[in-house]
């Protein structure tokens, strides 16, 4: 008899995590997959089920792709519980799930909360498909109204059929950016430029990498896309500077094309991009061993070939274990249900390697080109490490200048730099700075970022009331712990 | 681009002072040894260390200290009377405002049993021969009603002394840091101490940042203390008690007085503790400890229950066998020293307005044997 109430459970729904639990839930194991937004879909695949734009030109084929792997999830028998804030991942004291289950078997629990009333649930195994992040893109007034990112502008359009209105400005670099400019177009928006970042001297470094990108499935598609935004738009590249600016409100961009003097457009939306990170919040809070990715130039969880991370009992799949996209995730999802089958005693390894190999193919394939479009899409230093003026930490308004001051002080990562500013300290648990204050702190010693470090983040990832923390069920052992002795 | 406090590889480097660990403790007394003219390091471990002095609940307290040891009350009295002053001295030197405020603390009592023991806790405590005497009261609901309006029904009361107060300990942090480059004291981070050597007239710390050569030392490392310690001829039994605290969303003002359990930031934000666990070096957080602390916060002021809860964390108090600090000056050694304790805020002003300058001039005095690791070594016929 088994303590647990699901062998697995996986957390998100995007690609990675539909694939994951269909498969996992197919062959047998009790699985139930958790996710915050009302409907699955993760944010590539956001509002499938529901979104507004029926018009499948608008937000093309490969956002429809993932209507497809709603029907194998439905089919699996697998419980799907959308609404679902998991804030907390950890072993129980082992005394009390000994106590629990009158057995030795080893789960974990997940902190939940569900319609404003928090829970735990206990399961043998997790795997985590957070997905990714947008890159933060500090530049001087990017917390002014009317500056968003094109992540947060393209779940707008997905989930309601809205698009910005006025004068609309797009910066950065990378392929999202274009996607949501063609989408746009697709859609009937009107956009006044294109802010593009890529620095020139990224396509120097990308050329070595051209064969694998000319062997890959994006090269079609993301010509053609390419092409038909810039016979429509207005496209500026070369972009070296860029501030937002405006009284209370944004009133025009600010920019400078390579060593040109600054020009200035008005406008009334700007949207910045310039790549997406994975979103590594829950697997670090959970004590999940991390690495500095200088291709990506990102942190992520460290996973072996099946996903699985430092921590016994928890694996990663998809963007959240490192940038591959959507369909990249979908077979990532897959091979690490197929390991999680093997270390629940389901199949044997010669069984689980067997099933891997279409799945393994099938990531290789959708992988070609990626390190082209790391490549040349990585945003220039002056993007990611911003002037002394600029804000980094938006919770707690926290300067670039401030953390540079900290170092000096002698801060040497941004834990330490957290204790001395607060910064990393607000809602957003350091989403929306900490790659900056990474980068910020690494250019300032001299090193590199891997030296430098990330945060150490503490359960709950996501906020929950009091209220709800305090309704959880206590053990002995807990319920002592806050007398005085 | 390199700067020199981050402590690249050197040649070695000498110093009048050297103070092992950067936390409260160790800030606080190289603070107050760099304003004695010394030329003082401070040598610190990396941006990932166990370090109690991030997670502390930031209270100036005396109330219900020094039970067992009445000496403690009144080495606490002093500091909480200076702290203002101490407080004061930093942000003129500095800027950085601590929010160091002294509006009287409560520690509030949920049955009649609990309000009880508490009125005779501090009893005996003021019965003790040789205590230090200080005000304090026990109320009941309706004269705390009209300091905090906004206790739960359970409250049946509490007790009270004017003399408590808290402050923002992370801005005590960067103050002390901030304060200490302009005393002209050297922090070196990534130093983690390796091994202490007697040499010459003094000694030569082996670090993961090289080689540090001072005339003394003072280990001031919290829970490594218990590691260093013996290298000099000294000892400090410390072991780590975990402690959870919740830090919620900012909220309009509603409590001015700290409470031991809960307390409102100067930013807003609210502090909740707290528990007591014995679990090594695991600072893993357990929801069941985080969520009782939650519920008997709730239980105290009902109005945090619609609150977010934005952070959490455990951190680990450095405590001695009887809780007390260990203040003790090497006698095979004597340019060596070990201070510890469990509450670096509330004593931050003694340790640099009174240790530091004792230790710069060369040794503590008499007052101090009361505090000696040599306690835990009490003869079997006393």
């Amino acid at each position: 008899m088994s303590a647990a109430d699901f062998d697995l459970a996986v957390i998100g729904s995007g690609p990675a995590g539909l694939a994951a639990a269909a498969l996992a839930a197919s062959r047998g194991l009790s699985t139930v997959l958790l996710d915050e937004q009302p409907e699955a879909g993760g944010q590539i695949y956001r509002a499938i089920t529901d979104t507004p734009v029926r018009d499948r030109r608008v937000l093309g084929p490969d956002y429809w792709r993932g209507a497809e792997l709603l029907g194998p999830l439905r089919d699996s028998g697998a419980v799907h519980w959308p609404g679902s804030t998991v804030w907390s991942v950890a072993r129980p004291r082992d005394e009390d799930a000994a106590a629990a289950a009158g057995t030795s078997e080893r789960t974990l629990q997940i902190g939940l909360s569900r319609d404003g009333a928090a829970s735990m649930l206990t399961v043998r195994h997790v795997l985590m498909a957070t997905g990714a992040l947008e890159r933060p893109f500090p530049i001087p007034g990017w917390t002014l109204p009317g500056v968003l990112g094109a992540g947060a502008a393209q779940i707008l359009l997905k989930t309601s059929g809205l698009a910005p209105s006025g004068r609309v400005a797009l910066a950065g670099t990378g392929p999202l950016l274009w996607l949501l400019a063609w989408q746009y177009l697709r859609a009937g928006v009107a956009l006044d430029v294109i802010l593009d970042t890529t620095p020139r001297a990224n396509w120097r470094a990308a050329l070595p990498l051209l064969p694998g990108f000319l062997r890959s499935p994006y090269l079609g598609k993301g010509a053609k896309l390419l092409l038909d935004v810039r016979r429509k738009v207005k496209v500026v590249d070369n972009v070296t500077a860029l501030r937002a600016v405006g009284e209370g409100q944004l009133a025009a961009v600010v920019y400078r094309r390579g060593d040109e003097e600054e020009r200035s457009l008005a406008a009334d939306t700007l949207l910045l991009h310039h790549g997406v990170v994975p979103n590594l919040n829950l697997a670090n809070a959970t004590g999940c061993a991390q690495q500095w990715d200088e291709g990506q130039r990102c942190w992520r969880p460290t996973t072996d070939d099946w996903g699985a991370t430092s921590v016994e009992g928890v694996s990663l799949a998809g963007d959240g274990a490192g940038i591959g996209g959507a369909v990249a995730a979908e077979q990532a999802g897959r091979i690490a249900a197929l390991d999680i089958l093997r270390r629940l005693g389901r199949i044997d390894r010669a069984e689980r390697d067997a099933a891997a190999i279409p799945h393994r193919e099938g990531l290789e394939r959708a992988l070609r080109g990626r390190a082209f479009l790391d490549t040349l899409y990585r945003p220039s230093a002056a993007f990611r490490v911003p002037a002394d003026d600029t804000i980094v930490c938006r919770c707690e308004e926290i300067t670039a200048g401030a953390v540079r001051e900290a170092v000096r002080l002698g801060c040497s990562g941004p834990n330490q730099a957290k204790s001395f500013l607060r910064c990393g300290m607000g809602p957003c648990q350091g989403r929306l700075c900490g790659p900056t204050v990474t980068e910020v702190i690494a250019a300032e010693r001299g090193v590199s970022p891997a030296e430098v470090g990330y945060y150490r983040l503490r359960p709950p990832v996501k906020p929950i009331t009091l209220a709800e923390l305090a309704a959880l069920p206590k053990t002995e052992a807990d319920v002592n712990a806050v007398q005085k002795h | 681009m390199t700067q020199p406090n981050q402590g690249k590889a050197n040649r070695g480097e000498d110093f009048d002072i050297v103070v092992v660990g950067g936390g409260l403790v160790g800030t606080a007394l190289a603070w107050g040894l760099g304003q004695t003219g010394q030329k003082v390091a401070v040598l610190d471990e990396g941006d990932v260390a166990v370090r109690p002095s991030r997670g502390n609940f930031a209270l100036v307290w005396l109330q219900g200290k020094g039970l067992g040891m009445p000496e403690y009350a009144g080495w606490t009295k002093a500091a909480t009377d200076s702290w203002g002053g101490f407080a004061e001295t930093l942000r003129e030197q500095t800027g950085v405002d601590i929010a160091y405020r002294r509006p009287g603390g409560f520690m509030p009592a949920l049955s009649d049993k609990d309000l009880e023991d508490r009125a005779n806790a501090m009893m005996r405590l003021h019965n003790q021969p040789d205590m230090v005497r200080y005000p304090y009261e026990v109320m009941d609901r309706a004269a705390l009603l009209k300091e905090m309006p906004f206790i739960g029904p359970e409250v049946v009361g509490g007790t009270y002394c004017p003399l408590d107060g808290h402050c923002n300990s992370l801005r005590l942090l960067r103050a002390l840091h901030s304060g200490m480059e302009r005393n002209g004291v050297a922090y070196r981070p990534n130093h983690r101490v390796e091994r202490i050597d007697p040499k010459d007239d003094g000694f030569r710390l082996t670090t993961a940042g090289g080689e540090i050569r001072a005339g003394k030392v003072v280990l001031a490392a919290g829970h490594d203390s218990a590691r260093l310690a013996p290298m000099v001829g000294l000892e400090a039994p410390v072991r780590p008690q975990r402690g959870h605290v919740i830090v919620t969303e900012k909220t309009a003002p509603f409590l001015r007085h700290p409470t031991g359990y809960v307390r409102q930031t100067d930013e807003g934000g609210v502090m909740i503790g707290d528990s007591f666990e014995e679990a090594g070096f695991d600072t893993t957080l357990q929801p069941g400890v985080s969520s009782a602390i939650a519920a008997r916060a709730i239980r105290f002021f009902p109005l945090l229950a619609k609150l977010n809860v934005v952070r959490s964390w455990a951190a680990l108090r450095v405590l001695s066998p009887d809780g007390f600090p260990i203040y003790e000056q090497s006698t095979i050694m004597p340019g060596a020293f070990v201070v510890t304790c469990h509450s670096g805020v509330t004593l931050a002003s003694n340790h640099a307005l009174v240790l530091a300058p004792l230790i710069a001039a060369g040794g503590l005095t008499d007052a101090f044997t009361v505090f000696s690791a040599r306690r835990f070594h009490v003869p079997q016929a006393a």
